[in-house]
């Protein structure tokens, strides 16, 4: 009876304590069905290790539209978008982020990676096996809009950074097949769920530029007899990252479980469900290994080392006037 | 089959003949077609889509019986308006008392809003007498989740009656204790909270029953507070408080009986000088049509008057009951009838009978130390009957009858008030 009381003792502090809590996580079109498995999986773990509750909510879009709305006072506790720059912008507008962020978490808080693949309907019939089939006549090609999208950038640049290592470097002629290539796209989405939407459910174009994840989740949806993915030559290493925003979750008292929340994705549960969901984990020992089978092997470049980082791809490429601007014609 | 699909394919079909007559390098194929239309028809879409978020932040005007109000997502403009016109009879004996007559007791347009989340704001002039004053002109601003700063012209926070709305109140005038209480005052103000309400805040300082001057004239302050607990919607109870320092004798305050006839006033030559302090212990609790709303106040202000100088204590305490004779549940706000009244509807809008009993007792010391004339009234008994007719949520007829009793300092009494108010009120 001693033993039962002591027990009953130690207990009542951490049921007596026990808090609810609500997260708002802002993240980018594709990670709908990772986060929704993940946050389920995250409020088990927060119940039975600490008592407490957690009712998170989910926000997706566009990477560049969710940012806005983030600095435009939505009050994110985390967001958990397609690339930094959109995280940086958040921090240099609101100054709710700190300008180290990025250091804060492993992998430059990026728990999972990504690339770019292609989705082609089932037999390929037009025959597009690499980035120069793209720029043939005729292809139709879906891809989101860059100014609104991340996902949209990273295939912009995977297409420019082939362009570039097949031309010696020469980036007018690096501009000259991405123009083709945004010649041969029909609509221009402003999300990547959008832009899969208008590929698989409209039955518009003949190619997807997609999220690996998004591609093998189309073909798992709708069957392999309709779709089948192709792998280019080259592709780009997306590095999506996650941050709390510390403005926001402060004036919450959110804080902790916020933190506790972006920790749990690098946890080995957090790590498998990434796989799951057809992301690489950054930590794959965690992850059941026929989900790692899945990744095809391919040769990715990354922003920093063709394009000198977002900061200057963004502004060379993305911002007002700059490539994209000059190279697309609507 | 998806309909543009369909009706490209009965085109192209119908339309085979030319289009096969054409040359083959020129020709749009079936396939091409269709994938031309499914572009045009996704095109659409996303413009149908676009159209839809810009929607979301274009102003949006609307008019209803809330008044006019126009958004743009967290920012809205409202204008609301209360008119009230009121019929005031008296059928005492009282030589003294204010004529009957017909009465404009408010004509208040309001213009009110928020910019952003985070800040809002209210003008509310009186256009009601001859000369236009000002009522309500304060900002508010977020300072955290739960905590508000409001700065300007305010509803002092200390009588319960008082920081009823004006639309809202059971009886044509507000009972005795407001007559202690201050009304408007001048100056900054925190307040939050939702179950448990506080208002803390600092003020020129106000006399009784009276509203604030535009600037300080003393250059002296009041700190006023409220603590008040709602465990549910319709029960509350607290307790409010004001003090504060006054000098001069610009604001001496003149008290007023419920038909609003001047009962007693200061004589020439007092002024206060010193501590004002008021207290008000206060509660409402109303379940189903039956309600009841009490309050006590208790004002204690130093003055002085030839050189001599006292503390000078009144106080004053009502109930006030109302019965919703239609069934509609009693509250602190405005009834809303269950069904409005209409020629020809079979809606008789809301009835609701109220009765007040209530009491207004000055220091009686006043007229020895010299405050006050030995004739003026020491203290007045009240007790009044009334009936609401709430023909809509926006028109209300009243019709009011109080008896007021007095009783002299050391002279004759003044006959008892009876007076007889009415109201017809627009309010949106």
């Amino acid at each position: 009876m001693k033993l039962k009381a002591l027990i009953a003792a130690a207990l009542l502090p951490v049921s007596a304590h026990a808090a609810h809590y609500e997260l708002l996580n802002v993240s980018y079109d594709p990670t709908r069905e990772l986060y929704t498995e993940f946050n389920q999986a995250f409020a088990a773990h927060l119940k039975a290790t600490t008592g407490d509750t957690v009712t998170i909510q989910q926000s997706h879009g566009g990477a560049g539209k969710q940012a806005r709305a983030v600095i435009d006072g939505l009050a994110a506790d985390v967001v958990t978008l397609a690339l930094a720059y959109d995280i940086d912008a958040i921090a240099e507008r609101t100054g709710k982020i700190p300008p180290d962020w990025q250091s804060r978490l492993p992998h430059n808080s990026a728990p999972y990676t990504s690339t770019i693949v292609f989705l082609v309907r089932k037999g390929n019939p037009k025959n597009i096996q690499d980035w120069d089939d793209l720029v043939k006549p005729g292809i139709g090609i879906i891809t989101p809009n860059p100014k609104t999208s991340g996902g949209a950038r990273w295939n912009y640049l995977a297409a420019y950074a082939y362009a570039l290592r097949h031309n010696d470097d020469d980036d007018a002629k690096a501009k000259a097949f991405v123009g083709k290539l945004l010649a041969n796209v029909p609509v221009l989405d402003t999300g990547a769920r959008g832009a899969t939407t208008t590929f698989v459910q409209r039955g518009i174009g003949d190619v997807l530029l997609a999220w690996e994840n998004e591609a093998f989740l189309a073909i798992n949806e709708l069957g392999p007899d309709k779709f089948e993915i192709v792998v280019p030559s080259l592709s780009i290493l997306a590095e999506p990252p996650v941050t709390v925003v510390d403005g926001n979750a402060k004036r919450k008292k959110t804080t902790a479980v916020a933190k506790a929340y972006l920790d749990y994705l690098y946890s080995a549960e957090g790590q498998r469900l990434a796989a799951k969901h057809y992301y690489r984990p950054v930590k794959p020992e965690h992850a059941d290994p026929a989900d790692l089978a899945r990744f095809p092997e391919l040769e990715l470049i990354t922003v920093d080392s063709v394009f000198g980082g977002w900061q200057k791809a963004q502004k060379t490429h993305f911002a007002d006037g700059g490539v994209f601007d000059q190279i697309y014609q609507p | 089959m998806r309909p543009f699909a369909f009706v490209s394919a009965v085109l192209v079909t119908a339309l085979g003949f030319p289009v096969a007559a054409q040359p083959a390098e020129t020709a749009p194929t079936l396939e091409q077609l269709d994938q031309q239309l499914r572009i045009l028809e996704r095109k659409l879409e996303l413009a149908a889509e676009a159209a839809t978020a810009e929607s979301a932040t274009r102003p949006q005007v609307s008019a209803d019986r809330s008044g006019l109000r126009i958004t743009a997502g967290s920012t809205e403009f409202r204008l609301r308006g209360l008119l009230q016109l009121d019929g005031r009879w008296f059928t005492g004996e009282d030589g003294a008392q204010l004529p009957d007559s017909f009465v404009f007791r408010r004509v208040r347009p309001t213009f009110q809003g928020t910019l952003g989340k985070g800040i809002g704001f209210r003008f509310t002039p009186e256009l009601a007498g001859d000369t236009t004053t000002l009522i309500d002109a304060y900002l508010d601003v977020a300072v955290t989740e739960s905590v508000t700063l409001r700065a300007g012209k305010v509803k002092g926070p200390v009588g319960l009656e008082r920081l009823q709305s004006a639309t809202d109140l059971a009886f044509v005038e507000r009972g005795l204790p407001t007559e202690l209480a201050p009304n408007r005052e001048v100056g900054v103000q925190a307040q939050g909270g939702q179950r448990l309400q506080w208002v803390l805040g600092i003020y020129n300082g106000t006399a009784d029953g009276s509203n604030g001057p535009a600037s300080d004239v003393d250059n002296r302050k009041e700190v006023a507070a409220r603590l008040f607990y709602q465990p549910s919607p319709h029960i509350g109870f607290g307790i409010a408080g004001s003090t504060g320092s006054k000098r001069g004798d610009t604001q001496l305050p003149r008290y007023r009986s419920p038909g609003q006839n001047r009962i007693t006033s200061y004589v020439a030559g007092a002024t206060f000088d010193g501590r004002h302090t008021r207290i008000s212990p206060q509660a409402y609790a109303y379940r189903g049509p039956v309600g009841l709303l009490a309050e006590y106040i208790l004002s204690e202000q130093a003055l002085s008057i030839g050189g001599s100088a006292d503390t000078l204590t009144h106080s004053a305490w009502q109930v006030v009951g109302r019965y919703v004779l239609t069934g509609e549940q009693a509250s602190f706000a405005t009834l809303v009838p269950a069904r409005d009244y209409g020629v020809g509807k079979p809606g008789w809008g809301g009835w609701e009978l109220v009765a007040r009993v209530g009491q207004l007792t000055l220091d009686d010391d006043a007229d020895a130390l010299g405050y006050v004339a030995a004739t003026e009234e020491q203290s007045l008994d009240n007790v009044g009957i009334g009936v609401n007719w709430y023909l809509d949520r926006n028109v209300r007829f009243a019709a009011n009858y109080d008896v007021t009793r007095f009783k002299s300092f050391s002279g004759p009494d003044r006959p008892d008030e009876h007076a007889l108010f009415t109201r017809l009120q627009l309010a949106f």
